[in-house]
């Protein structure tokens, strides 16, 4: 909500900056706002976006060569995303409204679920 | 007591073979020019051919004639198959002709070159040898061998259209995709690094964020987060040696305890939860 500021960010580094950019004020709001645990989530989030961009750039710029392999990868970490995305929206509490017939209890053991099931078919492609 | 039979066998057939046994009488043959004039007849002797092929020329026509009878009483036969047969040694190409025999046992085979009968088979240089099958349900077979008989050669058999698809064809070469190679050792190990950071990114992450885990060594949520371990343990041993079907099976059998764990610590945390709001 707060005015973009069309200078951009202040070089100086020693001042605070007196009108924040609209990406810090949204950073320091989620730092503020949300829930440790969803921010444990978050973080794991974080890292399988890390792990899939790292998988992909090695296919892109070295060799594709156990393409089983990397497809079985990426594909893990893509899932495992999408996975834990829909348990994080779920489990929000100011999402309660959205989700009256599923419980957070019920968001997660769907999550254990296709998990397993996930890994059981990466380790099935791993080879 | 084995031996009597088996030696009665030969003796009931040597019995046997005297009584019925067919034999050629009169055979003749006789070629003859187009114009009518005779070329040449003679009469075929007993038990083996004619010394000298007999040459047929192109419009020249030859007559066969002999008398089927029974050897010894010389009553004349009808047997049931008569044959003439024309064989190429050096082609192994062979011809056979039924020939008719009349109740009273005479029968007579022309053949006319300028008409071949189409039982003749293909011949080049070597003379055909004929001779005569005689088959009879009572009596035993006979073949005599007649004459030789060297006829004009036959043109080139003509090629089927499909043959040239039967013949074999160039061997092919096959072109394989290179095997594909395996990077340096320092680039995998750099991006081993690379897929292997983001770990350390989580944990430091999660070190910042430190969410409160209040009951996590509750006999509840402990047991059901072993079972979880259980199955991704399972799988990781499905990685290394298991099969299919066990890991399916054992997979089965862990999820049973796994669901009732889940179902109780899931409905602990939801009570305690429901509780405190």
């Amino acid at each position: 909500m707060t005015r973009r500021d069309p200078t951009g960010p202040p070089a100086r580094a020693s001042s605070q900056a007196a009108t924040p950019t609209a990406v810090q004020s949204l950073w320091k709001a989620y730092i503020d706002t949300t829930p440790a645990r969803l921010k444990f989530i978050d973080a794991f989030l974080a890292f399988l976006v890390l792990s899939g961009v790292a998988q992909f750039v090695y296919c892109i710029l070295v060799s594709s060569f156990p393409f089983n392999a990397f497809l079985a990868g990426f594909a893990s970490s893509v899932g495992q995303f999408v996975l834990t995305a829909s348990l994080r929206i779920q489990v929000n509490p100011e999402n309660r409204t959205l989700y009256k017939t599923v419980s957070p209890e019920r968001a997660f053991a769907d999550f254990a679920i296709g998990s397993v099931v996930l890994h059981f078919f990466v380790f099935n492609f791993l080879g | 007591m084995l031996h009597l039979p088996s030696l009665s066998l030969p003796l009931l057939a040597a019995v046997a073979a005297q009584a019925a046994q067919l034999a050629l009488q009169a055979p003749r043959v006789t070629v003859a020019a187009v114009d009518g004039s005779q070329l040449l007849s003679e009469q075929i002797p007993l038990g083996h051919a004619l010394p000298a092929p007999v040459a047929l020329g192109p419009k020249d026509s030859l007559k066969l004639t002999f008398q089927v009878v029974q050897s010894g009483s010389q009553e004349p036969v009808q047997p049931h198959q008569t044959f003439i047969h024309f064989y190429d040694e050096t082609t192994g190409e062979e011809g056979v002709q039924p020939v008719k025999v009349n109740a009273n046992g005479k029968a007579k085979f022309e053949l006319n070159m300028a008409r071949p009968p189409s039982s003749l088979p293909p011949t080049g240089d070597t003379p055909l040898k004929v001779s005569l099958f005689l088959g009879s349900f009572v009596h035993d077979p006979a073949k005599y061998d007649l004459f030789d008989l060297a006829i004009p050669g036959s043109a080139p058999v003509a090629q089927h259209p499909e043959a040239e698809l039967f013949r074999p064809r160039a061997a092919i070469y096959h072109t394989f995709r290179p095997e594909p190679k395996i990077p340096p050792v320092a680039i995998s190990g750099i991006f081993t690094c690379a897929v292997l950071a983001p770990w350390l990114a989580l944990l430091g992450l999660w070190a910042a964020v430190r969410p409160t885990v209040p009951h996590l060594f509750s006999p509840n949520i402990l047991s059901f987060s072993m079972s979880l371990a259980g199955m991704e343990g399972l799988l990781l041993w499905y990685w290394f040696e298991l099969r299919l079907g066990q890991v399916l099976l054992y997979g089965a059998l862990m999820a049973i305890p796994t669901f009732f764990t889940g179902k109780s610590a899931l409905a602990s945390i939801a009570a305690r939860r429901l509780g405190q709001k």
